[in-house]
């Protein structure tokens, strides 16, 4: 064959997330070695293909060299293609096991094998084919270069006829290729490993895409489920390009002052975390917006993590929030999941899946943490990721609630990315002071909008949730009764003040009025000064006068002035 | 989905070697089987060929898969397999063994 001319062709496996993750699908006409453990997955991936193959109107032919055709049949029907793919006629099973006891004297060829196949392929007019488990056959070969050269040979087989094949094999331990057919990976273009190990307890699957040579594809342990509908990389279906504007509408919260706080509310399309410990009202805020939800005549998919949907809708039901009218009404999509249960991709899968069939405007998850508690832990961050990645591409506004540790309020530790990826971030606390606890809120981020930076105080009540604005006092945020009894405080202080105000400014007037009388009094005594002293100068000027007149022919005496210095220097006789 | 069966393996002849055409293997196994069979005094006994380059279905009736290989049915209908160009003569020997007639 001529490569340089002919470009990689692929062709599609019908496994959403493998085609997207392999670009398009494995190479068309050519082998791809399936490598694996028992039960990873191996024939499921071999059948599932097929089923989707014969869905899409082509034809194939599974052979099993482990397998008996009854138990192929048995792992076909465990699945919802099971049993369209039974009843197809496109298809042909090959049991190709080794009869048991067979014995060997010398090497041999698969020609036969070969011919077989190429002869069901004409009857079915197959387009892939499944060699489930060959070293089963191979393993007979006295000769392990023999085994490997036919390996190639069934590859060049494939190229010549335009067979795209799968090869199953058993990994043995690290190795990238099944026992006696050590080298094989490097003659085939594409090699995917598939695993299944278990973490805590909890089975965890993986697919990796561990060679494709000429195409780019991702490289990493995919996480993989396999569930009713087979084997699904959750993760890596192609996701919603574009297309989806960004909005600067706002959404309400259902509280008319976090709206205000907010700017406006949230953007829709956007997504809101609102982490706290336990009790801090996060169900309870995340109602209010599937409720204020509900009110536009928006649909959300409401979706709780461990707790049951009659007891949370009975539980808002105490603050004043009812769920029960707009999920009867279909407009809440009401999910109660259990963490637990299933793994991490699982519940992403099953997210995704009630996504796609109630097409919601909002979505809340309450509350996300949860996931961490699911088997496959590792991939909890990378769901939730994906999770808003996807909400956000579909245009759907989320809240997600976050369950954070009780010395850790704003938790960064559990919160993993949540707290990046999220366009605006709620953090609930509680005070505990003078014997009670209060609910508080503070907004730590919110992209794209003036928010306040204030500590708030998150009232509940049978009327439903308020903001009330916390009493600062030096550096304290006073809250509750703390905050009602500084208030009556401060107003009686207040008074207090006034009062004295009042008090001083009395007292100054009355000094004023006595200052003022005082004045009156040292007026009219200064009036009366001038008086007297007018009437002693003039009695004096009169009785001067008198002695004048008496003295004057005497001479002149001042014997009788009383008043000497003034007249000691006039010359005392004496 | 799978191919009829065409023959019971009771109605199979005493030996019945798969072969693909002329390939090499299966070329050395049409020999050494010969060459055995006269050793052991069985020349008499004509082996069935079946191609399976020919007659693919042939090798899903008999749950062949491996060419050449040589299937021995005894008179109870029970169907032994031995894989391979019977190059091995021992394992050949062994296989044939209640063939042999002694003497």
């Amino acid at each position: 064959m001529n490569e340089t001319n002919t470009p990689l062709q692929k062709h599609e496996t019908g496994i959403a997330g493998l085609d997207h993750a392999t670009q398009g699908g494995l190479p068309a006409g050519q082998a791809t070695l399936i490598l694996g453990q028992a039960a990873a997955g191996k024939t499921v991936l071999g059948l599932q293909v097929l089923a989707r193959a014969i869905e899409r109107g082509e034809g194939g032919v599974f052979v099993t060299f482990e397998e008996s055709p009854g138990q192929v049949k048995r792992d076909a029907l465990s699945f919802d293609w099971g049993a369209s793919l039974l009843e197809s006629n496109r298809w042909q099973l090959i049991d190709a096991r080794p009869r048991l006891g067979v014995e060997v004297a010398g090497e041999f060829d698969i020609e036969g094998l070969l011919s077989i196949v190429a002869a069901a392929i004409a009857q079915t007019d197959a387009s892939w084919v499944v060699f489930d488990g060959i070293d089963q056959l191979l393993q007979y070969q006295p000769n392990p270069r023999v085994a490997i050269d036919q390996i190639r040979q069934i590859n060049e087989h494939c190229e010549d006829r335009g067979w795209t094949m799968l090869l199953t094999g058993k990994a043995t331990g690290d190795s990238m290729a099944p026992a006696h057919l050590e080298g094989i990976e490097f003659l085939l273009s594409a090699t995917l490993v598939l695993s299944a190990r278990i973490v805590n307890q909890q089975l965890n699957r993986t697919l990796r895409i561990a060679k494709f040579r000429g195409s780019g594809h991702v490289t990493s342990e995919l996480p993989m489920v396999i569930d009713a509908e087979g084997i699904q990389l959750p993760y890596h279906e192609a996701l919603p390009s574009g297309g989806v504007l960004t909005r600067n509408e706002r959404l309400s919260t259902g509280i008319e002052r976090l709206d205000s706080l907010l700017g406006g509310g949230i953007y829709r399309g956007s997504s809101l975390l609102i982490s706290g410990r336990p009790g801090t009202a996060k169900s309870t805020l995340a109602g209010s917006f599937a409720q204020a939800a509900a009110q536009r005549g928006e649909r959300t998919l409401y979706v709780s993590f461990d707790e049951l949907e009659g007891s949370y809708v009975r539980n808002l039901i105490s603050v004043g929030i009812d769920l029960r009218a707009p999920i009867e009404a279909g407009l809440i999509y009401f999910l109660s999941l259990s963490a637990f249960a299933s793994q991490v991709s699982e519940h992403f899968l099953a997210l995704r899946r009630a996504l796609d069939a109630f097409s919601p405007d909002c979505l809340v998850i309450d509350p996300i943490s949860a996931l961490l508690k699911a088997g496959a832990v590792e991939g909890a961050n990378m769901a939730t990721e994906r999770l808003i990645d996807l909400a956000r591409r579909r245009g759907i506004t989320t809240v997600l609630t976050s369950l954070s540790g009780v010395q850790d309020p704003e938790g960064e530790a559990t919160q993993g990315q949540v707290s990046t990826l999220a366009d605006s971030w709620i953090v609930l606390d509680y005070n505990v002071r003078a014997g009670e606890r209060n609910r508080s809120l503070s907004i730590v981020k919110s992209r794209g909008t003036a928010h306040s930076n204030q500590q708030r105080e998150l009232v509940l009540s049978p009327s439903g949730v308020t903001l009330a604005d916390v009493y600062e006092h030096g550096t304290e945020v006073l809250m509750g009764t703390a905050r009602k009894a500084r208030k009556i405080e401060e107003q009686e202080e207040e008074h207090r003040r006034e009062r004295k105000r009042q008090q001083r400014r009395t007292e100054i007037e009355q000094r004023l009025a006595q200052v003022d009388q005082e004045r009156q009094r040292l007026t009219s005594e200064l009036e009366q000064e001038i008086v007297d002293s007018t009437e002693t100068d003039y009695q004096e000027g009169v009785y001067r006068e008198q002695i004048k007149q008496q003295r004057a022919p005497l001479g002149e005496s001042s014997a009788l002035h009383g008043d000497d210095d003034a007249h000691n220097d006039k010359g005392d006789p004496q | 989905m799978s191919f009829p069966h065409q023959a019971g393996e009771s109605s199979m002849p005493l030996l019945t070697l798969f072969v693909t055409g002329t390939a090499p293997r299966s070329q050395r196994a049409r020999v050494n089987l010969a060459q055995m069979l006269n050793r052991i005094g069985r020349s008499d006994i004509q082996p069935y060929e079946i191609d399976l380059l020919e007659q693919p279905g042939q090798g899903i009736t008999h749950s062949v898969f491996a060419t050449p290989s040589l299937v021995k049915a005894n008179e109870t209908g029970e169907v032994s397999v031995l894989y391979g160009d019977l190059s091995d003569e021992e394992r050949l020997s062994h296989f044939l063994a209640d063939l042999a007639r002694s003497g």
